[in-house]
């Protein structure tokens, strides 16, 4: 390459890792925060189920 | 009026969360716009001089090419999306205190949440370009530090939810102190302003001279990211509501769980003074009469109208019929 190319573009490939590093670092955290929030969701929604009918159950119990 | 105006408080969330599939899939697709632009079609920014001009495809070039300015094109707009949603956290934080209703308590938490994910994702992305231009990890230059104090605010925050077991105190702690936590978004946006020193780029500034191929894909990121954060914190609202739900619903049951036994003690207490009652009838009259007072407790409180037993254990209840 030429003498000059090469000092125009001295600090183009260097900087490549930092800058995919940059992009892919938000993606990846937000993607973990969805994921997280996920799981979260499915755990609470069989929560949610399991302890409405265990309430149900309970209240239809003591008004007999 | 007061039932239009709740009708529409109540149709107000659901529209909100009507918005979100809208809001995630436009917000990431524009995300993706800026970043495809940024690549292509927005120029490199100009670094050092070179030690002879160049030119290349027609252009007569002077300076080093920049690589690493890219970086701000999301960089900027995730710290912006941060500070805003704060803003929201800040919000509910004062609508909790104004009104004590406990949802604007899981807003205000869910809004922290979010801040928290956008906080660290400029962190990285701030670090990763700072270990590049200026060679080093970290530096205290003031938009740094102040932002990394936000950062230790954030966390704080939820350091001081977890240390608190009761909810209502917890709420009206966790609210003040989002509120004063937020007094430092601002500060952290100003500084590179206010600091004439600050050695960090000041990207909001009506002569910043960006050409409409370099805006233009920083206000796609920006506007994308928005309505990413929007759409997440939507997202989490719903889930953190449901999570609270479950958790009202188990401490209903275990109320439920304590009556139960209360009742059951009372039950047995009864049956036993009764027995009692029943031994001390047939007893001679000159044999020794049980201390009323050595009579046993049951633990715990009773509810309302469930313990027939209560005049029973009294002392001098219990004496005067004796007498």
């Amino acid at each position: 390459m030429d003498a000059i190319l090469a000092e125009v573009y001295s600090t183009v490939l260097p900087a490549a890792p930092y800058v995919i590093g940059a992009y892919v670092g938000i993606w990846i955290v937000l993607a973990v925060y969805t994921l997280m929030l996920s799981r979260r969701s499915k755990q609470t929604a069989r929560d949610l189920d399991a302890l409405k009918q265990a309430l149900a159950d309970r209240e239809e119990k003591l008004e007999r | 009026m007061d039932r239009d105006d709740s009708t529409r408080a109540a149709a107000r969330p659901a529209l909100w969360d009507r918005c979100v599939p809208f809001a995630l899939v436009a917000g990431t697709l524009l995300v993706i716009a800026g970043v495809v632009w940024t690549f292509t079609l927005a120029p490199f920014a100009q670094g050092a001089t070179l030690s002879e001009p160049a030119v290349i495809a027609g252009q007569q070039i002077t300076t080093k090419l920049l690589l690493s300015q890219k970086i701000f094109y999301l960089h900027v707009p995730v710290a912006v999306a941060s500070f805003a949603v704060m803003a929201f956290a800040a919000f509910w934080a004062v609508r909790f205190l104004m009104t004590g209703e406990r949802r604007y308590d899981i807003k205000s938490k869910t809004a922290m949440e979010v801040t928290l994910v956008f906080v660290v994702a400029t962190m990285i992305s701030g670090d990763l370009w700072t270990r590049f231009e200026w060679g080093v990890w970290w530096t205290w230059e003031p938009r740094l530090t102040t932002y990394f104090i936000l950062m230790l605010l954030v966390i704080g925050y939820f350091i001081l939810r977890n240390a608190m077991e009761d909810p209502e105190r917890r709420a009206r702690f966790a609210a003040v102190f989002g509120i004063v936590a937020f007094v430092d978004a601002p500060i952290s946006f100003m500084i590179t302003r206010l600091v004439p020193s600050s050695v960090h780029p000041v990207v909001f500034r009506t002569d910043s001279g960006l050409p409409p191929m370099m805006l233009i894909p920083f206000l796609l990121g920006l506007f994308g990211m928005l309505l990413v954060a929007f759409a997440l914190t939507r997202i989490a609202l719903r889930v953190n509501t449901d999570a609270a739900e479950v958790e009202e619903l188990k401490e209903r049951l275990e109320e439920q769980d304590a009556w139960r036994e209360r009742a059951a003690a009372d039950e047995a207490l009864e049956r036993l003074r009764a027995a009692g009652a029943k031994l001390s009838g047939s007893r001679p009259a000159d044999a020794p009469v049980p201390d009323a007072t050595h009579t046993p407790e049951v633990v715990g409180s009773n509810p309302a109208g469930m313990s027939p037993s209560h005049d029973a254990a009294d002392p001098s209840t219990s004496s005067s019929k004796e007498a």
